[in-house]
């Protein structure tokens, strides 16, 4: 079914990664919160970070994505040592419909409405679901947490 | 208008589900997925949806929180809890314990 609705996922390397779940979608999977709906919405059915604009454009993900530190990225979604990427895709109205996060190897990682999560290229999700990358945005790889 | 019985409606309303999570599934915005013409023929079937709907919540969280706030006109969930389907789950199946619909 994946491959009917992404065609770019047929001639690619891709693999599903995890279980469905509906808890949390795309857009918290890359801002790395696997326990929400991100959604800009005015409703306690879906989250959205306090003090960004609650409107469906490309600036207001950008900047739901900054109070996560991430900023537009001037090199697009070329590896980057020390540095973690988030790409968001929108549709051909420009209106932002997915995020996809970067992984250590270069491969990207999304999790799909309310179905799996899984790793595939920068292209594989190109088409009719979910548009195009419309902007990269990248931040400073968080230090690693101190072991207790 | 002849009214529909209680099996109809239950057998509309399966078909309607499953057309709304099929045809969803792949959506992360919230927008469509509660806008989505099945979603929105759910919430016309009326009260009798609200214990079908809480029946299909009482097996995984979903996006039900928007179709049974339009049907009762209530909202048991915390704002805190924005976003959060498990405790959306929750607070919903503790309204409908509470009105003897679950």
């Amino acid at each position: 079914m994946l491959e009917a609705m992404f065609p770019g996922l047929a001639v690619g390397n891709y693999a599903i990664t995890s279980a469905k779940t509906p808890t949390y979608n795309c857009i918290a999977w890359a801002a790395g919160d696997l326990t929400r709906w991100w959604w800009p919405v005015r409703s306690p059915l879906a989250y959205w970070p306090a003090g960004v604009p609650c409107e469906v454009t490309l600036d207001a993900f950008i900047a739901a994505f900054a109070t996560l530190g991430y900023a537009p990225c001037n090199v697009g979604g070329a590896l980057e040592s020390g540095v973690e990427k988030v790409a968001l895709y929108a549709d051909r109205l420009g209106t932002p419909t997915h995020a996809a996060r970067q992984l250590p190897t270069g491969a990207w990682t999304s999790k799909l409405g309310r179905l799996e999560d899984i790793r595939h290229t920068p292209e594989g999700l190109d088409g009719d679901q979910y548009g195009v990358v419309a902007c990269v945005l990248r931040r400073d790889r968080p230090a690693a947490p101190i072991a207790p | 208008m002849k009214k529909k019985t209680g099996a109809a409606i239950a057998k509309i309303f399966g078909m309607l589900a499953n057309q709304w999570r099929t045809e969803t599934a792949l959506s992360s915005s919230l927008t469509d997925v509660v806008t989505h013409a099945a979603y929105q023929r759910i919430i016309g079937l009326g009260r009798p949806a609200v214990p079908l709907i809480l029946a299909e919540l009482a097996v995984q969280p979903d996006h039900w929180g928007w179709a049974l706030e339009a049907l009762t006109g209530e909202n048991p969930v915390d704002d805190e809890d924005a976003g959060r389907l498990d405790r959306i789950q929750a607070a919903w199946l503790e309204w409908g314990h509470t009105k003897g619909l679950v």
